[in-house]
Parts: structure tokens; sequence; C-alpha cells
């Protein structure tokens, strides 16, 4: 065994594609074997768009950290669990953050009947945006959420940063379920494409 | 009905951005997408597409998190890599012998058809339904765009197949003229690497000799395949001198 294997610098130098995607796959198969190195490494990665995610879906500074706590802890307990078959690492952990700030909003809400709105008019996201350091992928997905039409950005940003249903999105943009359905498709194989996603 | 199905097809964006609220439509649309290949080709493309909507919003967390969430997972169990079993057949039949398909050049698209296994033996829906998700998850290795064929003899006599996808972390064995076993034991793969070993699942009882195709899966650069018997229904680590240590190439 080369000494330097139980060197956390280890994980750092290996080569990486955009997001450095195939280098998470392995990371994650370590730390599916419980290589708490490869965890830090992995953490390091994903935390920031994990938090911002979460953040930019619930507000709540402290909600936010909480949760990404709990998506991050997840992450290392099933990581056995994460197939690259079925799609990149940083995309497995993206969803379950997305789908755990999301679960938060709908316990929330069920449980005390706020409307996550009040939260909207407290926080405006901004502040948030501003306070995100410029990277390629904001301005790439910029663009491109640029080259939607109108109600296409508008429902998917609705739906993926605002947290809402598609129900709740046609409600708000007043516009027909079976409409909002198509638009959100739409708007995503336009987003897809012009991303460059496979 | 085919005005349902278009229905539920036009659901794979609301799906991939957690829109769909659960209930039944969100049932319904899961059933859906179990039996719909390119929706869930759809799904996961516009999942990418919100990944990169989530790296669009990084934002550093408060520094504190980093040694709460190691601290946290020290005190976590980890889940155990899921164990794929075969639908158990419940009476006799032909095995075509495959291996032999195997040993000339790599033909994966022949190789996938060869694999199919189990189908007709299976008496139940579910047994149908894993012995269909086992012979897809090992289609999709055969035809990874890099495997690699290996075969070995065993201490013990006999011959292992092992066709490697080493990008998905992933090995399909089987075995031909292994010694049978007594009751009570069985053959357990290992993945040997140099920090650790763990089980890389069970062998399927032999049939003429040979064992079906069983996909293991969590391979990491520089693991050894090893083969032991074990106590049924299996261990935790190996109890006995591997009867095959196969180092396997990057």
């Amino acid at each position: 065994m080369n000494p330097s294997d139980s060197d956390a610098s280890r994980f750092r130098s290996a080569p990486t594609d955009r997001r450095g995607e195939r280098d998470l796959d392995d990371l994650l198969v370590h730390v599916a074997r419980g290589d708490q190195e490869a965890f830090e490494a992995v953490y390091d990665r994903l935390v920031g768009p994990v938090y911002g995610v979460i953040r930019r879906v619930l507000r709540d500074p402290s909600q936010s950290e909480e949760v990404a706590q709990e998506v991050l802890l997840e992450v290392w307990r099933t990581a056995a669990r994460f197939d690259p078959a079925m799609g990149g690492a940083a995309t497995w952990v993206m969803t379950i953050a997305h789908r755990r700030a999301i679960d938060r909003i709908r316990s929330t809400t069920a449980a005390t009947g706020r409307e996550h709105k009040i939260a909207e008019v407290e926080t405006p996201h901004d502040e948030v945006a501003e306070a995100v350091e410029a990277s390629l992928d904001r301005e790439r997905v910029r663009r491109c959420l640029a080259g939607l039409t109108d109600i296409q950005r508008e429902s998917i940003t609705l739906a993926y940063y605002g947290g809402h249903s598609y129900r709740q999105v046609a409600g708000l943009l007043n516009v027909t379920l079976g409409a909002i359905k198509t638009r959100i498709r739409d708007g995503l194989i336009r987003m897809r494409d012009c991303l460059g996603v496979s | 009905m085919r005005l349902l199905r278009h229905d539920l097809h036009s659901l794979t964006g609301a799906y991939a951005l957690d829109a769909l609220e659960g209930g039944a439509e969100f049932e319904r649309f899961t059933r859906h997408l179990s039996r719909c290949p390119s929706c869930a080709s759809e799904v996961r493309g516009f999942r990418e597409v919100a990944t990169s909507l989530a790296f669009a919003t990084a934002t550093d967390p408060p520094p504190e998190l980093r040694a709460q969430v190691l601290t946290a997972a020290t005190g976590v169990r980890q889940l155990p890599p899921e164990v794929k079993t075969h639908a158990q057949p419940r009476r006799a039949r032909v095995w075509v012998p495959w291996v032999p398909w195997l040993s000339g050049a790599i033909a994966t698209a022949g190789i996938a058809v060869a694999v199919v296994f189990g189908l007709a033996q299976a008496h139940t829906q579910q047994e149908l339904n894993q012995a269909r998700a086992q012979n897809q998850a090992i289609a999709l290795v055969l035809s990874a765009p890099q495997v690699k064929l290996l075969t070995h003899t065993t201490t013990a006599g006999g011959v292992a197949t092992v066709v490697l996808a080493a990008d998905l972390h992933k090995l399909v064995v089987t075995t031909s003229g292994l010694p049978a076993l007594p009751a009570g034991k069985v053959y357990q793969l290992w993945f040997i690497g140099p920090k650790n070993i763990v089980s890389a699942g069970l062998l399927p009882s032999a049939t003429s000799g040979q064992t079906a195709p069983v996909l293991a899966s969590g391979l990491v650069h520089g693991d050894k395949l090893g083969l032991t018997v074990e106590p049924a229904p299996g261990s935790t680590q190996p109890t006995t001198t591997p009867i095959l240590d196969l180092a396997l190439p990057a």
C-alpha cells in the first residue's frame, strides 16, 4: 500500500471534469466504506450548493443549517445506495438536499398552517443572491434561464427555488394545471439543451 | 388511456423539481416511471438541470457546520449496500451454458441477451420484477463502454469468470466447475482492498456446475476479488482462506 494513501490530500489531486463528477463518484464509493477523509472531501466539495439551495428554498438561516446537516448525514449514511449508473454524485446529493428542503416546507406548512410566502417577505432572496460569489454556474444558469419564455422561467424558479408544487405554481401564475406541467417540462428541455446536459 | 399516459409523461418536469405533491398522482407517476425508461431518462436529465440550479445558489454555510457534521457522522451507522438476490427458481430447468459465450471476444449486445435468466422461472410478480431488475442491472454492466473480461481458476478447482466495469464500480461474476458445497455452506465474494475487506455478495447455488451471473457493486480502485467458503448465510468478514484472490485492473 502506498503510504500517501492514508493522506487526505490523495483526494485533491485526482483529475476532475465539470464539477469533478467522476471524482465525486469515486469519493462516494469510499464514503460508503466509512472513509472519513473521503467524507470530508465530499463535504468540502458540496456543502456550498447544498446549503445554498436549502437556504434559497427555506430562507431561514438556522432552519437551513439544520436541514443541510441532515442532508449531509444522509449522504454519509446511505452512500452505499448511490449508484453511479443512475446519475452523477452531485446530482444524487442535490436531489436529496432539495427534497429535504421541500419536505421541511410541506411539513411546516401542514403543522402551522403558515404560508411559506411569509418567509419570502422577511428575507428577500436578493440578499442571499448578492452574498453569493459570482460563479461560472451562476452565469451559465442565468444565461440559460434568460433564454426561456417568461412563463417557463417563472414556473421553474417558483417550483425549484420557491419550493412550490406545480399546483401552487398554476395558482400563482393563474394558468391551468395542464399548461403548467407542459411549461415546466418544455422549459427544462430548453435548459437541458442550453446547459449541455447529456 | 393514451391520453392518460401522455398526461403522466408530461409530469416528468414537475417530478424532477420535486413539485409533485405526495398522494395518488405521485403514486401513479412513480409507478409509471418504473415502467417507462424514456421517462426515467428524461427525469435524469432534468435532475442534472436542477443540479445546475442548485450550484448557481452555492453559499458558504456557517463555518461551525463542518465540525458539527463530521462529528455527528462518527455516531451514525452506515447502511450496507443492497444485496441483490436472484429470483429463486422453483422448478428444474435446463441451463443454457452461457460462460462459453464469454470466452471469445466480448460482443456486449450478445452477452446482454445471454444474461436473461430467471424470467421464465419466476412464479410471482415480485419474483419476476426482481429477476427483471437484476437482469437490467447486469445488462448495464455488460454494455458499459469499458468492460474487461477476466477468467481465473480457483485453488479449489473450477473457473471464475468476471466481467469488470471499473467505471461503474461494479462487476459480474459467474463460475463453472466449483466443488459442490455441503449443506450450510456458501460461496461468498469479497472486495479485498488495502484498507478493508467488504462482502461483495454470495454466489447463487450452482446448476449443472455453473452459477448464474451475480452482480457486485461498490468496487474501488485497488480492490482484489476474493472468494471464500463461509457458513450460511455468509459472514461479515472472511473466515477461511480465499480460493480465489484476483487482482482487478483499473
